[in-house]
């Protein structure tokens, strides 16, 4: 099923949180949302979701949307649960959702295993760990298998190994399902690894939409080349931006000069702090260096310029 | 403090005997509070929730009045109700004047203000995301509702403790509206009242140590519900 955002305002108080004019999520999609704290991704989330009264329409298949829209599973950032335990908190939505007892036991006992609940199934869920908690409340949402998923900051619980295993294991899932899925997040990493498509929030205002891959290659503009992490710089009269690991070395176009802050060892590579300009508006650029290459001391004056970069027009 | 022994002894003797009148009053108080805790509960959860969640004009204002309420004397209550169905009163033509309607009636006066007090005070001590979660996990209106009040259920336990102690206590209201006739409208503190005012002190206290065991019965089993291991 997809869902179509049309002409969407929602105000809280005198602020406008979200702006959207059109935004289609198509069916069998999985969209990240991406954007800096307060840019309306929760927000945009909740209205999709039904919980909130915008004006304008979201409707999912057609249908519009409506408060506890059967076609929705939505987790929420925040792990909320009833005083009960692990396995009935799993259990609630599907009896809700009128699933036999038989087949909700097998989706809790797979999703348990998925997502490392299987030995916490009987316990009280308010006696979880955070991380525990926030797994939990992953698997009660992905054992709806609902049409529309809704993920807000999914793996903010998992450590390293249970993140990376996700991070594999929420696509699959989601493909199995043919869910339409919008997560949000501000990870970089996890909205190119688990979406085919971004869509930058920047003050509750759409500032792109597109695949990931090709937006990132080619950001259409500066703000969202800052937000995917490229640098964006000023120079003379052109704003260039380029993403982490294409400055080089040693003249090029465009090149310009930046002064070494320090030098940093990251294990499997080394590269230089560098500032580019002065005062207030100096911007802060990473030069990552190969493993024989010399480094350079602090304060030397380095010519450099990037390997590929963007030239966004002025504004 | 001879009468209070006695007044034990002469419990036990009352009880053990089957006095039959002494049964009834005791039932009758059972009953007539009882109902009155269930229609303040009907009413005061619903309203509860609705002080505790909703974002109106005036709430403030209203649980004020709410929580004046929870304190009111019920004699006061009483009276009013009294002028009420009193013959020559607004609804004097329903002759509810000295039933054991009338004392439901102004028990639930009593009580209902306690049960929408703590029913608003425990809802807003839950999480306020727990609404949104019942409703994209699909539940309904009815079922989120009835699921709040499960969440809630310690302070619910509470609203019924508090109004059930309250109504089941009181004598003002009840010989108000009442009047503690013999028969049909005497309960167990309006007859420990009678029984003081004869001068058979030890015939109240038995009445007493009855009200008293019977309060502590109900709040135990009340309490045994609220304190049993979900979590």
């Amino acid at each position: 099923m997809d869902v179509r955002v049309a002409h969407l305002a929602l105000d809280r108080g005198a602020r406008r949180v979200l702006d959207i004019d059109a935004l289609d999520f198509p069916a069998g999609s999985v969209t990240a949302v991406f954007g800096p704290n307060g840019s309306g991704k929760t927000s945009l989330l909740r209205c999709i979701a039904g919980l909130e009264r915008p004006r304008g329409s979201v409707t999912i298949a057609g249908e519009p949307v409506r408060r506890g829209d059967p076609r929705v599973a939505f987790a929420f950032q925040e792990s909320v649960f009833l005083h009960d335990t692990v396995r009935a908190n799993l259990a609630l939505g599907l009896a809700l959702r009128d699933i036999p007892r038989l087949e909700r036991d097998g989706r809790i006992a797979d999703m348990a295993e998925e997502c490392g609940l299987a030995a916490v199934l009987d316990r009280p869920a308010r006696s979880l760990s955070a991380g525990e908690a926030q797994r939990a409340n992953l698997a009660r949402t992905l054992a709806l298998a609902a049409p529309i998923t809704l993920l807000d900051e999914p793996l903010s619980g998992f450590d390293r190994i249970g993140r990376a295993r996700m991070l594999e294991e929420i696509p699959a899932l989601l493909a199995t399902h043919a869910t339409t899925a919008i997560i949000v997040t501000h990870d970089r990493e996890e909205a190119f690894r688990l979406a085919d498509r971004l869509v930058l929030l920047v003050g509750g205002r759409v500032a792109a939409v597109g695949p990931a891959g090709p937006l990132y290659r080619r950001p259409p503009d500066a703000v969202t080349a800052r937000l995917l992490g490229h640098t964006v710089i000023e120079l003379d009269d052109r704003t260039i931006g380029f993403p982490p690991g294409a400055l080089r070395r040693g003249p090029g176009e465009p090149g310009f000069r930046v002064v070494v802050v320090r030098e940093v060892d990251m294990g499997n590579h080394r590269h230089l702090i560098g500032r580019f300009g002065t005062g207030p508006g100096a911007v802060a650029v990473e030069l990552r260096l190969d493993p024989d290459e010399p480094g350079a001391a602090p304060g030397e004056d380095l010519l450099v310029h990037p390997a590929h970069w963007t030239e966004f027009g002025r504004g | 403090m001879g009468e209070l022994a006695a007044g034990l002894g002469d419990a036990f003797r009352l009880l053990l005997s089957g006095d039959a009148e002494v049964y009834a009053i005791a039932g009758r108080t059972l009953l007539i509070s009882a109902a009155a805790t269930a229609l303040s509960l009907a009413i005061g959860c619903p309203a509860g929730l609705a002080l505790a969640r909703g974002r109106f004009r005036g709430r403030t204002l209203l649980l004020s009045l709410v929580h004046t309420g929870m304190g009111m004397p019920p004699v006061v209550v009483g009276l009013v109700l009294w002028l009420l169905i009193t013959r020559s009163g607004p609804l004097g033509g329903l002759g509810l004047a000295y039933t054991p309607t009338a004392m439901i009636a102004a028990q639930f006066l009593i009580a209902t203000p306690l049960v929408i007090g703590f029913t608003a005070a425990s809802v807003q001590s839950l999480p306020p995301l727990l609404p949104d979660l019942l409703a994209t996990l699909g539940a309904g209106r009815l079922r989120s509702l009835w699921l709040l009040l499960r969440e809630a259920r310690l302070g619910m336990l509470a609203a019924v403790m508090a109004g059930f102690g309250a109504v089941v206590s009181e004598v003002g209201a009840a010989m108000t509206v009442g009047g503690n006739l013999r028969g049909s409208t005497r309960v167990l503190t309006t007859a420990i009242v009678t029984a003081t005012g004869r001068g058979d002190l030890s015939q109240a206290a038995a009445l007493g140590i009855i009200l008293l065991a019977l309060a502590f019965a109900v709040t135990f089993l009340l309490t045994r519900l609220q304190q049993r291991r979900t979590d």
